[in-house]
């Protein structure tokens, strides 16, 4: 790919949000950030995006609501999206898998391992 | 942005999460216990934890997990949320508020092995045995030890953060029995896969895995397309074909299994020579549908079934937002769009607001000069000016709220150093109010509250013998008031005991025992400095900094105090400040040639004496009476320096002004220009500080005028036994 990889982090914590920015954008990567599940659909709405990643714990619209809208919708029910939250239970894995997430890391991330899970699945 | 930025913005963040948990445990205080209140402090302890996480404060992690767990379990039930409990959560609040002070600070964490161990038997009281929805955490335990994640290669990666490897991996810790793949660690040993129909359709794209298999030397040595239909009946969701790899000794089986450990059911994997790839599963052959959607048949339906959750969710964002309610102006903030800005790019923006008000001046004024005046575009011009300005301050303002949110935690220290219980009441504290103004009043606002407690509401047992409410009650309010803000803090404690306050005054040689004051001057001379009326010192207000630093703090924020109080009827302290500080009120005074700023938050009053109101005091000084009072005169001309000017008190204007270390006293000044606002600008960086000059402002005609310090000019200009206390 010569086009650079576009990925949309879903946080509601403005620090987790600005550590994913510096880990993705000094890694190559365009940023763009969304602080819960309804402000990342807004900004889905008009904005194209290669991967998405996203925190399950929001106000508004959790991370798991945020993956079924995603995967009921029609522009980017294809696109990848990995869950980035500190739960680790199996049926919280489970839950997110049900709703169509592609991947899970656990927080807090490693820079390279969380810049290797993104060039997987972004291709 | 610097890890130093990111990491500010994490603790801005903690207070954030700390007031949000505060305001949501204040709620199921009083009765709110529904699931989106408790999933708010959930959520605000849980964004502590991820940061602490991220951000390697290891102690902060651990406590915040042990406070996470328990919070898991009342939320999802299995703790009942009784008032002991609650009572449980907010001490562990507390603590979890030093936590992060510890952290930002770098100093010791607080002692939380006790509430650590309080927590942990909630827990296990509640859910019988083992917590239930305890997670294995890996994290918190493992964090300590481990040093950062050095990041090879990839570059520029000059995060200075603890991002060590707890990470999960993308696969999740999914551990599995591995002991057939240990058996046979020399030869290289096969992998089968058969992603099935989920896999395509939630997005885990096989292909990925394949590659991941290859990445790790694996080879395809066998491809199974057995099950692939004719091109009609082909369904592009399904998963028709199967593969063998061949993977090196070297490679575990776990590292395999890790890749495929999320598609979970949606991919079969299956290790070893004899195994063969697993069976193709074709739905709709009511295959035993492990996956979640019950993806039913291929075609038609399977692409109406996401459209399911899309059209029964939007319901849902609406009702967090309604039932956030209890801590309404945060809420409605969160709701709202916002964005987070540089607080230097928002000051400059302010600053070259002032500037535009200036400039809209000095057009004014040429104008004016030039004989053109009250045209209808400078009216335009005046209001869109005036406009932007306020709007430029709205967007510094904040709701008061963030001060007054942390006052609930202040009275719970109280009770416990006091044993007073103290009910508070707030009112107007979506009020919003300058940023700056905010940050410095927590300091006076604690102390006031500290005071209020300490010294104005009596012991329960006092209150019971006056027929009151064993429980004493504070009331914070804050409220707009033409152009102003007023703060009061009122307790309905004994009131201000005059007669002792009057003796220890006397004692303490802040007034003469002749004086006859007046109740309003007796109440005030708390405020002198040196005076403490307590009968010991308690550990609660003193702690070496009296009222009048609380006095001198407001001044400083160009505001002034004031005290109502009524004999066994409670004491109000009333805090009057500007809105914002970058723009205050002044009046403009001719001195000779000069023309000066006096801050209007110290002008009492001005007047032209009366033949007999000013007194000679030997032989250059002069006392004026102000109705019965007299006060010393300060000739602003002989502090400037100016050659010429009035030079005694019948020439000129007095203005009489209240300071805080030297009291009352009156300026001398030729003449009174105007009154209105100005911009300060800061003497100290654009030319070094000068005693007596609190700093400059530009006036409508662009001359730059100095702007007085009235507290250091009269503290200085008087001999200390001129004074007088306030």
């Amino acid at each position: 790919m010569t086009t650079t990889t576009r990925i949309l982090t879903v946080d509601d914590s403005a620090s987790m949000r600005a550590l994913l920015n510096h880990a993705l954008t000094t890694n190559g990567f365009e940023v763009a950030q969304a602080d819960d599940g309804v402000a990342a659909l807004e900004w889905l709405a008009v904005n194209e995006v290669d991967v998405v990643i996203t925190d399950i714990n929001m106000p508004r619209l959790d991370g798991f609501g945020l993956i079924e809208q995603v995967r009921g919708g029609t522009r980017h029910r294809d696109r990848p999206i990995l869950v980035l939250t500190t739960e680790s239970s199996d049926e919280k894995k489970d839950r997110a898998r049900r709703a169509g997430a592609t991947g899970w890391i656990v927080k807090p991330f490693d820079t390279e391992k969380l810049v290797a899970a993104v060039r997987r699945v972004s291709h | 942005m610097t890890p130093e930025e990111i990491q500010q913005i994490f603790f801005v963040e903690c207070e954030e999460s700390l007031a949000a948990a505060e305001a949501g445990l204040a709620a199921c205080q009083t009765g709110t216990q529904d699931g989106d209140t408790i999933n708010g402090v959930f959520r605000a302890v849980h964004s502590i934890k991820g940061g602490a996480g991220a951000f390697g404060y290891t102690a902060l992690q651990a406590y915040t997990h042990t406070f996470e767990t328990l919070l898991s379990d009342v939320r999802e039930g299995t703790v009942d949320l009784g008032d002991a409990l609650i009572g449980l959560l907010l001490r562990a609040l507390d603590t979890l508020s030093d936590h992060v002070e510890a952290a930002r600070e770098g100093g010791d964490a607080p002692a939380d092995a006790a509430l650590i161990a309080e927590m942990e038997a909630a827990q296990a009281g509640g859910s019988g045995a083992v917590p239930a929805t305890a997670e294995p955490e890996p994290a918190v335990t493992a964090a300590p030890s481990e040093p950062a994640g050095q990041s090879d290669g990839e570059g520029g990666d000059d995060l200075d953060l603890d991002l060590d490897s707890l990470l999960d991996d993308i696969s999740g810790g999914f551990s599995a029995p591995q002991a057939e793949a240990e058996a046979e660690a020399e030869k290289p040993w096969q992998v089968h896969v058969r992603p099935h129909a989920g896999a395509m359709r939630n997005g885990s794209e096989p292909l990925l895995m394949l590659r991941d298999l290859a990445d790790l030397g694996g080879t395809c040595v066998r491809c199974d397309v057995g099950a692939v239909p004719a091109l009609d009946g082909f369904d592009p969701g399904q998963g028709y074909l199967g593969w063998t790899f061949a993977m090196p000794a070297s490679v575990e089986a776990d590292t395999v299994r890790d890749i495929f450990d999320f598609v979970g059911k949606d991919c079969t994997i299956a290790i070893g020579e004899d195994e063969g790839i697993p069976p193709v599963e074709i739905e709709p052959a009511a295959a035993p549908a492990p996956a979640p959607a019950p993806v039913a048949k291929p075609g038609v339906e399977a692409a109406q079934k996401p459209a399911e959750p899309a059209a029964q969710k939007p319901a849902e964002p609406a009702a967090p937002a309604a039932a956030a309610a209890p801590n309404a102006p945060p809420a409605a903030v969160a709701a709202g769009q916002s964005i987070r800005i540089d607080l230097f790019k928002l000051d400059r923006l302010i600053d070259l607001v002032g500037e535009l008000v200036i400039a809209q001046a000095m057009l004014v004024q040429r104008l004016d000069g030039a004989g053109i005046t009250a045209t209808e575009e400078l009216g335009l011009l005046e209001n869109l000016t005036r406009d932007i300005q306020e709007s430029a301050m709205s967007i510094r303002a904040q709701p008061i709220s963030s001060v007054f949110s942390r006052v609930p935690r202040i009275l719970r220290d109280l009770a416990s150093t006091t044993g007073k219980h103290v009910k508070l009441e707030v009112i107007g504290e979506s009020t919003e109010l300058d940023k700056t103004v905010i940050e410095r009043l927590g300091e006076p606002l604690t102390h006031l509250i500290r005071n209020a407690v300490d010294h104005g509401i009596e012991s329960a047992e006092d209150r019971i013998a006056a027929g009151k409410n064993p429980e004493g009650t504070l009331t914070l309010s804050a409220e707009h008031r033409s152009g102003r803000i007023l703060i009061s803090i009122a307790d309905d404690g004994a009131g201000i005991n005059r007669e002792r306050v009057l003796a220890k005054a006397i004692e303490k040689g802040i007034v003469s025992a002749e004086n006859q004051l007046t109740a309003e001057e007796i109440d005030n001379l708390i405020f002198a400095p040196g005076f403490s009326t307590a009968q010991t010192i308690s550990s609660v207000s003193g702690r070496g900094v009296g009222m009048d630093v609380v006095r001198q703090n407001v001044k400083d924020l160009g505001g002034r105090i004031t005290i109502d109080s009524t004999p066994g009827e409670g004491t109000t302290f009333i805090l009057t400040l500007p809105l914002t500080l970058a723009i205050s009120d002044g009046m403009i005074v001719n001195v000779g040639e000069q023309t000066l700023v006096v801050p209007l938050a110290h002008v009492l009053e001005s007047l032209r004496p009366a033949e007999g109101d000013v007194k000679g005091l030997g032989s250059s000084r002069h006392m004026l009476n102000v109705r019965g009072k007299f006060i010393p005169v300060l000739s602003l001309r002989e502090a400037l320096g100016s050659p010429s000017g009035a030079t005694s008190p019948e020439e000129g204007v007095l203005i009489v002004v209240d300071t805080e270390a030297a009291g009352q006293a009156a300026l001398l000044v030729d003449d009174i220009q105007d009154q209105r606002q100005f911009v300060i600008k800061s003497l100290s960086t654009n030319y070094r500080s000068v005693d007596g000059v609190a700093g400059a402002t530009i006036l409508g005609d662009g001359r730059v005028a100095l702007i007085v310090d009235v507290d250091g000019l009269v503290a200085c200009a008087l001999p200390a036994h001129e004074r007088q206390a306030a």
